[in-house]
């Protein structure tokens, strides 16, 4: 039954709604609870938080659409998101991004061909004096160049097949 | 009560009234596109700007109260300026196509724009681009770029009918009203948010690109679709009749009404009338005046012995009372009357908001005219059956095999409709049987007693079919051996809705 929201993230959802005074408080933490575990917020796992917390699905969806944080469509392994705000713009972030979308043959918010990579250009991340940067998940990667940037890129997808193979 | 002053005109509101009421209260114009008097308070459109007791900022009128002594005006330039340049934010991404948008003639937007437009428009960057005619389900509609984002549609999924379909995706100029991956909007009162909507964003299917509203008069009426009785305003021009709106009636249906009584004018046009009084003769249908047809009736009651009038409530107090007459000067005969209800598994049905199971709109005033009624079995014994039929045939399931059943016996029937029964396909009707054109409720004037007891009236609209008889009219009739026309009543004064306009409901 509980496909896209496994028992697990489902007591933390649980927990959540209990931690606040209305349900629709706790719709941030959960909708980015079922975005860590698939990569994106699928509308199926917002039907079932929707009959897990009692909320409409279209207040839902209002929350995930007013956020860009929030994936609405599947993303690559790595989702690599290119800061093309002014300083990194200066020196030469979108050129960045769209060195890295040429090297994996894919358009900006796809999904690569091989389903590792995901480019997204996005604005300032708080980094301009290590312009240009590009954050890939959850770590930042700064004062790159077109070569160190496919670098970082390479092993950490290097490392997620290893994961994989482990698994 | 609180005293204010509105625009230099002094009036008493009651302790909690918004500014916004104040000002409907004195029938003074204020634009306003998201404050709806049936829906809670959003405060987004910003054109409700007044100036209060000279104070440097404005207020919006729908979230400020009334205090005593208030002084309020949206008359002075300040306040004028702002709503200026609030319209002209609504318009940044408007495309103001009002010569193919439906609402045209009835839009708060147009209305706004032809005081306060700027014609040549000011922005240089390009309008954001959104979807067009979006299929929001069986009725409406949804045009995104035409939105002004008010959320009087959402706040009415969310608050009267409780189905929370619409909400407002994305954000900023990209903000845009939509249902979650695009679900169908099929709740049965889906087509109030194309009422409210104040602009042309939501659209009516069935209205779509039919007529322009200012071709049309309309006429007050009660909806004839269950024993509710919402008040409605029905559309109407030569071609016909085209749409069926609520009218506010704090007592009855609020500001709603639902989606099954504004179909109800479709069995009322041309097409599907029956047009002539027909008698059949041999399976077939021959047409006959209506000098002959009341010889023939008369000449049908007069050898009678065992008459039953199958009635319905779908008429009104005046054609009970005429009926009711009628038998009574017919008193050497024996007149059963048999109370067909519809589906009386449902007929006490209840659906919390509007919907009724009994699908007529004069129930009580059927009780209440003093019948005796008999039981359905009389129907098999009776010589001649005088039938005013349902106006709408297809909330009765069980009448057509009544009459089915009553045909096969040979039995005479007087039969008064409204649909065109002589195309019915299985009923071999007995020889002799009338088919006589009915007036609809549109096309009569009269009294309606609703379920609590209220009684409503009904106005006489545009008549589509001129040989159409209301059940008083034929009783009458036949009585004198002849009909006369009664001198027409002067048409009442219609169009209301352009001496209304500048109201968004």
């Amino acid at each position: 039954m509980n496909e896209y929201i496994p028992q697990a993230d489902k007591e933390f959802i649980l927990k959540e709604l209990k931690r606040y005074e209305t349900p629709i408080s706790a719709l941030i933490p959960s909708l980015f609870c079922i975005q860590k575990r698939h990569g994106w917020v699928p509308a199926e796992a917002v039907k079932e938080l929707s009959l897990l917390s009692d909320l409409p699905e279209s207040r839902i969806n209002e929350v995930l659409n007013f956020y860009t944080m929030f994936n609405k469509k599947p993303v690559g392994q790595l989702h690599v998101q290119v800061c093309c705000n002014v300083s990194c713009a200066m020196n030469g972030g979108r050129e960045l991004a769209k060195h890295i979308c040429e090297t994996y043959k894919v358009g900006f918010e796809q999904v690569s061909p091989c389903g590792t990579v995901t480019v997204s250009p996005v604005e300032c991340l708080g980094a301009c004096d290590k312009a240009p940067m590009m954050q890939v998940g959850q770590a930042y990667y700064e004062d790159l160049t077109n070569e160190s940037a496919l670098e970082v890129l390479e092993k950490l997808a290097f490392e997620k097949a290893k994961v994989s193979a482990h698994v | 009560m609180f005293k204010c002053t509105i625009n230099g005109h002094e009036v008493e509101v009651p302790e909690g009234a918004s500014v916004i009421e104040a000002f409907k209260l004195l029938k003074e114009d204020i634009a306003h596109y998201c404050w709806h008097p049936g829906l809670s308070i959003a405060g987004v459109c910003r054109l409700c700007m007044v100036q209060i007791d000279d104070g440097p900022r404005l207020h919006i009128a729908c979230n400020t109260l009334v205090k005593d002594g208030m002084k309020i005006t949206n008359q002075t330039e300040v306040v004028k300026e702002a709503v200026r340049w609030g319209m002209d934010f609504h318009l940044i991404n408007h495309p103001l196509d009002c010569p193919i948008c439906d609402q045209a003639g009835e839009c708060g937007l147009q209305e706004q724009y032809m005081k306060y437009g700027q014609y040549d428009s000011s922005m240089a960057e390009k309008k954001v681009k959104k979807r067009k005619v979006v299929d929001l389900g069986e009725r409406v509609v949804l045009d995104s770029e035409r939105c002004i984002l008010c959320s009087r549609c959402v706040r009415f999924t969310d608050e009267v009918t409780k189905t929370n379909e619409l909400g407002i995706f994305n954000r900023g100029d990209h903000s845009e009203i939509g249902t979650f991956e695009d679900q169908p909007l099929d709740n049965k009162y889906s087509l109030n948010t194309v009422d409210i909507c104040p602009v042309g964003a939501l659209t009516s299917k069935d209205f779509r690109f039919q007529q322009r509203v200012w071709y049309l008069k309309d006429t007050d009426s009660i909806c004839t679709g269950c024993s509710t009785g919402c008040s409605i305003k029905v559309y109407h021009n030569k071609e016909g009749l085209f749409r069926v709106k609520p009218v506010f009636n704090e007592k009855v249906n609020g500001h709603w009404m639902c989606d099954e009584g504004r179909d109800l004018y479709k069995h009322v046009n041309a097409p599907v009338r029956l047009k002539q009084i027909l008698k059949s003769v041999g399976n077939e249908w021959f047409p006959l005046g209506l000098e002959r047809a009341l010889d023939h009736l008369n000449e049908a009651f007069s050898k009678a012995e065992n008459i039953s009038v199958l009635i319905t409530a779908q008429h009104t107090v005046e054609e009970y009372k005429a009926l009711k007459n009628w038998a009574q000067q017919l008193q050497d005969k024996t007149i059963n009357f048999v109370y067909w209800k519809n589906n009386p598994e449902s007929f006490d049905s209840f659906d919390g908001l509007l919907i009724r199971g009994d699908k007529n709109p004069n129930t009580k005033g059927l009780l209440e005219a003093g019948f005796e009624f008999a039981d359905a079995s009389v129907l098999d014994s009776s010589d001649l059956v005088l039938a005013p039929m349902p106006e709408n045939p297809a909330v009765y399931p069980k009448y057509m095999e009544k009459l089915e059943q009553l045909s096969k016996l040979q039995t005479q029937l007087c039969l008064l409709s409204v649909s065109n029964i002589t195309q019915h396909e299985t009923i071999n009707f007995a020889d002799g049987t009338l088919a006589i054109p009915m007036k609809t409720a549109f096309e009569k004037a009269g009294h309606f007693i609703n379920h609590q007891g209220l009684t409503q009236k009904i106005h006489k609209g545009r008549v589509i079919v001129k040989a159409a008889l209301g059940l008083d009219e034929l009783l009458q009739a036949i009585k004198i051996g002849k009909w006369i026309q009664p001198q027409l009543l002067k048409s009442r004064k219609t169009n209301e809705s352009s001496k209304v306009s500048g109201e968004l409901w």
